[in-house]
């Protein structure tokens, strides 16, 4: 049986869709992922953030076969 | 030989205390071979926004994405100046107007390769680290911050 995947949520992403983690049946590129997301939080669509997929930023689609966790993260405003 | 160096916890909850970064200074009085330090601290600014004055700013972190990073960050600037120590604390949590948030801090023998790496070390700090501010109005609104 396929791993669930966590979605953790952060910053104004997080705010959005009200909840900080997400729990989602696996899924197979982070294209999927989005357009699973924007269907469930149609607030994203305009939103920009980025992904990583076990903590290493995505670029491009990646395959999210057997990741453990998928973050989503609006630009970075630290300092 | 080399000293094998392992990801460090760089975030502290609330503001920096003035008191810390003067401990912090006075425990390098026994390296010697240091010449120069070059410190950075950032502070929480009462910018003026549309819905209000910003009193105060939250902090949050994809913790141990942040952590990973720093560690790259730290391991590549130790590479490339050379450099007694290093030292980089970053607040979560709420700072209130006019606290710290931010505190890097860099020594060498002579003063460039310290006020380079610190100045190198800031701006891939906040371009790079999973780490969120939102500023917290006067009006008890909120906007995210955002970096320039």
């Amino acid at each position: 049986m396929a791993e669930k995947l966590i979605i953790k949520a952060f910053g104004m992403v997080a705010e959005e869709i009200g909840q900080s983690e997400i729990w989602l049946d696996s899924v197979s590129d982070t294209q999927e992922l989005l357009a699973i997301l924007k269907e469930r939080y149609p607030g994203l669509e305009g939103m920009k953030f980025s992904l990583a997929v076990d903590k290493e930023l995505v670029s491009e689609n990646q395959k999210i076969d057997g990741a453990r966790e998928v973050a989503l993260l609006p630009p970075f405003s630290g300092g | 030989m080399d000293k094998v160096r392992t990801p460090k916890n760089i975030f502290v909850q609330g503001a920096i205390s003035p008191e810390k970064i003067a401990s912090s200074i006075a425990n390098h009085s026994t390296k010697t071979e240091i010449g120069g330090h070059s410190i950075f601290l950032g502070q929480v600014r009462a910018d003026q926004k549309e819905k209000g004055e910003v009193v105060a700013i939250e902090y949050t972190a994809y913790e141990e994405m942040a952590l990973q990073k720093a560690f790259e960050i730290r391991e590549a600037v130790f590479a490339k100046y050379p450099l007694t120590c290093m030292h980089i604390y970053h607040s979560l949590g709420e700072v209130k107007v006019g606290e710290l948030c931010l505190f890097v801090f860099t020594s060498s023998k002579h003063r460039k390769a310290a006020i380079e790496a610190c100045s190198e070390l800031v701006e891939r700090i906040k371009a790079e680290l999973p780490v969120w501010g939102k500023e917290i109005l006067d009006s008890e609104e909120h906007v995210w911050k955002k970096n320039r």
